[in-house]
This record gives structure tokens, sequence and C-alpha cells, in this order.
């Protein structure tokens, strides 16, 4: 079999599975929900030692992990084992690295459908050091080398290389554009003081927002990826709706109501902002209008509404109400019509997040009183608890393919940010340093 | 009309009615149903509101420009990285923080405690408030500030609101025993800053609190 007929199986699985899960379910139909089924076929995809031109083996080990870890994370490829398949490398140092026929041809017949080879070279230049990268990619499907990218830059942007040419392989065969190079904001507790950070999505690179020395809280990304907003204390006895521009630093208040100013959340063309306010009395939803400033309460109830989030194609708004006692998810149009209770199971549901494929939404449900993650689909047919175990769960965020989600757990003692696949599996710690790390957000891929 | 039938207490009736809100709304049965509160507002412009940029996506792609099979080089840079916002007051609010604690205690303020999830003032809070409250009527110039605290558990965005329910209901029952509402602001600061840290209930005990502070500045 071709691998061009596997990659066109693997398309058609898709859409078979989209059209069986439509029809059964009467759900969205939706491309995500095969990422997480036993029958989703991923593309194999085997990476090669990258070869050293010149300079460092620090470098080309470095850029092999980080697109290995790529690679697998993606979950659009499944990533082998090339020595452990019985595939003879030539020695990469005769200068042509893997890209060679006889490797080729043991790729082809061991079923593997894409290998990865490439370069690295590190040339000390004064002060000045200059990195080169390149990265080749053979389709065994249809037996030729469909390109390859070479990159320069300092030793800073290391990561990054390999970070592009992840999200290059992954455009190549779905047409999206990966999340390699997507980050993750959060707040991180300095002595009393929390500030906001932001790192690259696999936990490194890591830079510091704030430094007000105050409470900085619950970042959101903006849908260009420009900014952040949330929640800070303009001082000890108020507190306001701030954004910072990451490219300048530069930051200022949006909401200054007076009460409790919480929850900010842009709408997906950026166009409103929804979030919640105790300025009329107690927490209640508002939606602003970020063009004319009109401002519309979208809740009306004596208890305590928060934490909208919106549904990518912006027309509805998942939220929290503790209108029936305990906190639970509640459905609205955006223009606060048409309310319904979505969750029943549990007394305590809270912090939702809807994907931006629209076909879930994570949020904190708790059981036994343990603060875990669950799912449930916006008809509210399907509900899945994704972790389990001791310590409190929160701040789920998708990543931009709603193929992960990143929460904070203190799972392990202290709280940390963690990421998970949508299906709960394979958990990776991002956060190592400091005593208290919080409210993840993931941003939209860039 | 609000057919709202409200079951709590008698002690905190007087507050629920001034104030509007529940103190204790677990205790409350809504037999409108929420069909009845489903309406959105009218709008109105507020002042209140900062500038807001344009943050639609103004291009896809994401920058990538696709496998080449003669592939030119791509020159990576570092993304621009302003100036971290350090404003020059860093650390004042904690410092100013610790003295109205010190103040407070010196003038032999009580806090208030709570139990898991609830709001509602316990008797040993009662008196505590009553203390506090004769304190406040002698000494009438002093603006009292209520902060509602959360243990670590439940979600950091939730714990905002009953944070805030609680330093109300803390209010309410100062203003229940004559002190003018007028002197007593409220503010949440959830389980943000905690006074204790070990995942214990006598810590949890400690953070799920109605601390009573002697205001100062704005």
């Amino acid at each position: 079999m071709t691998q061009v007929k596997l990659i066109s199986a693997w398309l058609g699985g898709l859409l078979l599975t989209a059209a069986a899960v439509g029809t059964l379910e009467s759900g969205a139909a939706d491309v995500f929900l095969e990422a997480t089924r036993p029958d989703f076929q991923k593309i194999t995809l085997g990476v090669a030692e990258i070869l050293n031109t010149g300079g460092s083996d620090w470098l080309a080990g470095r850029i092999e992990e980080v697109l290995k870890h790529d690679v697998r994370r993606s979950l659009v490829f499944e990533l082998v084992d090339l020595p452990g398949l019985g595939i003879q490398m030539p020695d990469v140092r005769n200068g042509k690295g893997a890209g060679s026929k006889a490797v080729f041809k043991q790729v082809a017949e061991k079923g593997v459908s894409v290998l990865v080879w490439g370069t690295a070279s590190w040339k000390a230049a004064g002060d000045q050091s200059e990195v080169n990268v390149e990265g080749f990619v053979y389709d065994s499907g249809s037996d030729e080398v469909v390109g390859g990218k070479r990159y320069a830059g300092s030793p800073s942007v290391v990561r990054q290389m390999a970070h592009r040419f992840a999200d290059e392989l992954v455009f190549r065969y779905t047409g999206e554009p990966g999340i390699a190079r997507t980050k993750i904001a959060y707040v991180a507790q300095q002595g009393t003081a929390r500030e906001l950070f932001v790192m690259d999505y696999d936990g490194y690179d890591t830079r510091q927002l704030t430094a007000d020395g105050f409470l900085n809280l619950m970042p959101q990304w903006s849908p260009d990826r420009r900014f952040l907003i949330f929640t800070a204390y303009r001082n000890r006895n108020s507190q306001d709706i701030d954004m910072i521009e990451l490219a300048t630093g530069k930051r200022w208040t949006v909401i200054s109501f007076g009460g409790l100013n919480i929850t900010p959340s842009l709408s997906p063309d950026g166009n409103f902002l929804a979030f919640a306010s105790s300025y009329e009395g107690n927490s209640e939803i508002y939606r602003l209008d970020t063009r004319t400033k009109a401002i519309q309460r979208l809740t009306m109830n004596p208890s305590g509404d928060l934490s909208p989030s919106w549904s990518p194609n912006g027309r509805e708004l998942v939220f929290v109400s503790d209108r029936g006692g305990g906190p639970q998810l509640f459905l609205m149009s955006s223009d606060g019509s048409n309310v319904r209770r979505l969750t029943f199971e549990g007394d305590y549901n809270a912090a939702p997040v809807w994907s931006p494929r629209g076909n879930w939404i994570a949020y904190v449900c708790r059981t036994r009183r343990e603060y875990k993650l669950c799912i449930i689909s916006p008809d509210g047919q399907k509900r899945t608890q994704l972790t389990t175990g001791p310590g409190v769960d929160d701040s789920p965020s998708w990543s931009p393919d709603g193929r992960h989600l990143a929460f904070s757990s203190t799972a392990e003692g202290k709280s940390h940010i963690y990421m998970i696949d949508a299906d709960g599996k394979d958990r990776e710690r991002l956060t190592f340093q400091g005593t208290h790390n919080s409210a993840p957000s993931w941003s939209p891929a860039w | 009309m609000n057919k709202t039938i409200w079951t709590c207490g008698s002690v905190l009736a007087l507050s629920i009615v001034l104030i509007g809100m529940p103190g204790c709304s677990k205790k409350s049965v809504q037999t409108g149903g929420d069909s009845q509160a489903t309406k959105g507002g009218t709008e109105s412009s507020k002042s209140g509101v900062g500038s807001f940029p344009d943050t639609g996506v103004q291009s896809g792609g994401g920058g990538l420009r696709g496998l080449d099979k003669n592939p030119s080089e791509e020159r990576l840079g570092s993304a621009a990285q302003g100036k971290m916002d350090s404003s020059s007051n860093a650390g004042r609010q904690m410092e100013e923080i610790r003295a109205e604690q010190a103040a407070s205690a010196a003038a032999g303020l009580r806090d208030v405690f709570f139990g898991y999830d609830s709001w509602v003032i316990s008797e040993e809070g009662r008196q505590s408030l009553s203390h506090d409250a004769e304190w406040m009527k002698s000494n009438p110039n002093a603006l009292i500030k209520v902060e509602g605290h959360c243990d670590e558990r439940g979600t950091v965005a939730y714990n905002f609101v009953l944070g805030e329910k609680r330093a109300k209901a803390a209010r309410n029952y100062l203003v229940e025993l004559g002190v003018a509402a007028n002197r007593l602001s409220v503010v949440s600061y959830g389980k943000e800053r905690p006074s204790c840290n070990e995942h214990a209930e006598s810590c949890y005990q400690q953070n799920r609190r109605g601390r009573i502070l002697i205001k100062s500045g704005k």
C-alpha cells in the first residue's frame, strides 16, 4: 500500500468518523474527536539524528529533542523509533545525514510515512554567535523528498527553530498551523505578590511580564495574541481589569467599576469583552462592545454569575452561576437570552472553557471533595472526568488545536502547571520553579 | 415582582432586605425559576471603561511559508519584548496591608471565620462582630474594610465570589448591629492572599476569613 493511500485513508477516516458522530449523537461533527479515539490513525514519522555540521553537539541534540517532543505532542504524528524498527542509519558523519536512498527504502519498507532529518551548525563570530539549522522531509507515500527549511539566527532562538519546523510539518499534513509555537500565560508567586509570566507551550523560555509587587491574576489572551487581559488590584481596596501589550510591556486599566471585576474573556473576533462585575451588588456578567463602549448586563439574578467563555462562533457563552446553591455551568446566547443549565452532576462545577473546536466544554468538577477536570458536550449528552487523584485541579485552558488542555494542579503539593491530552492522557508537568504557579491560559495559534 | 422566598434565619433577614442580596442564599428557594431572569439588560455607556485596541486577528496562515525543495534562508529573531512593567510602588501595597493589620490588631478588632463552602456567620463569628461593632461605635470616625478570604480548595474564579459573599455577610451583620453602612467597604481576595499555605484543615480554617480592618487610603 502506498503512503498516498495511507494518508487518503486517514483523511477519509476523519470524514467517516465525523459523519458517524454527527449521525449517532446529533452533536457537532468535528475532526477533534478522532484524535482521542482508539481507531484514530496517526501519521508515522521518524526523526533521524540531526547531523552536527560544525561547532556544537549540544545544538544538534537540542534541535532533535525539541523537534521530537513537538512531533509527539502534535498528536497528528506517531513518533517512531527508527533504530527500534531495525532501520539502519548510515554514519551520519558522511556529510549527507539520513537523506539517502538506502534509508528511504528501509523507511518505506517498514511502513514509516515520513522521515525527517537535518543538520545544525554553530559559528562563533565575536560576541555574536550564529546558528544555522536545516530540516528535510521525505514522504514514503510519494517516494520523494517533499522539501525542507533553512533557519538562521542567534543561539537564543534554537528552540524556536525546532518549534517552527514542527509546525511546518503539521501544516503540511493537516493544513492546520500546529501548536509548537504557542505560548502559555500564567500567574506565579513572587514573595507575597502574584505576577504574570509567559512561557512556551512546552514550559521553556519563561518571561516575566508584570512586576508591580501585588496581585495580577487570571490572564486571558486576546485573539490576535498581542495582549493579555487580566484581573489586578489597583490598590488594596479595589479591583480592576487590565490589559498588557506583550511586545511593549505597556499596561493600562480597561474596567474599573468598583466591586469585583473578574474573569474577562474577549470574543473570538475581539469585538466584545464578557466579564463579571459586582458593581451593581452581586457578581453579574456584562458584555462590553469594545468599539462603542456600550455595556450590556447579561445576567439578572440575585446570585453569583461569573466565568463567561465564548463559543468559537461567538454566538453563545458558557458561564458559572450559583443560582441553584453551589456553582453550576449554564449556557446563554451572547445577548443574555435563552439561559439553560448545562451541568447536573455534582454540587460544584466551575471554570468552564469552550473548546476552540466547539464540541466540548472543559471545567472543574468536584467529586468527593477533590477538584478535578471534566469535559461535557454543549448539548449535555456526553460527560467525562479527565483527571483523578488528590489535589485541586483548576483553570483548564484549551490548546488552539483543541487536542490538549493546560491546567494548574496541587497534585504534587505545590501548585504547578500541567498539560494533558484532551482524553486526559499523557500528563506532563510544565513548571518546576517557584512555590505557586496557577491560572494558565493557552495562546491562540501562531 | 420578585417571587423569591427567603428562608434565611431572622438574624440575617434585615440585612437581606437592606442589601437585596442573599447573605445565605444556600438556604433560599427560588420558586420563579431561572426563566425569569434570563433577559439581558439594555445597553448603556458607563464611566470606568478604558481604551481597547483592535484585537481581531489580522491575518491567517501563522507566518508559515511551507516546505520548499530549495529552501531559502529564514532568519528568526527574538520576539520583541517590552520593558517589564514595574510600577514605582512595587511592594507598597503589601507594606500598607501589614500596617492596616497591625493597626486593627492594636485596636483589638476580631476577624470572623467561616465553614467550608459557607458564608454563614457562626455564633462565634457573631460574638466577634458584636465586639467589633462596639469598637466602631466608640470610634465613629474610623472607616472599616471587610476583606473576604478563602481556603485553597475550589477554583480561583469562584473563590472571588465566595470571598465577596463572606465579606458582605460580615458587613451586613455589622450594619444590623448599628454600624453605619457608609463606613463599611468590602473587598474580596478569593484565595489569592492566604495567611498560611499548608494543605490541612487547620490552615484552611485560618484562610476562610472575613478580615476586619481599619481602612487607610482610598
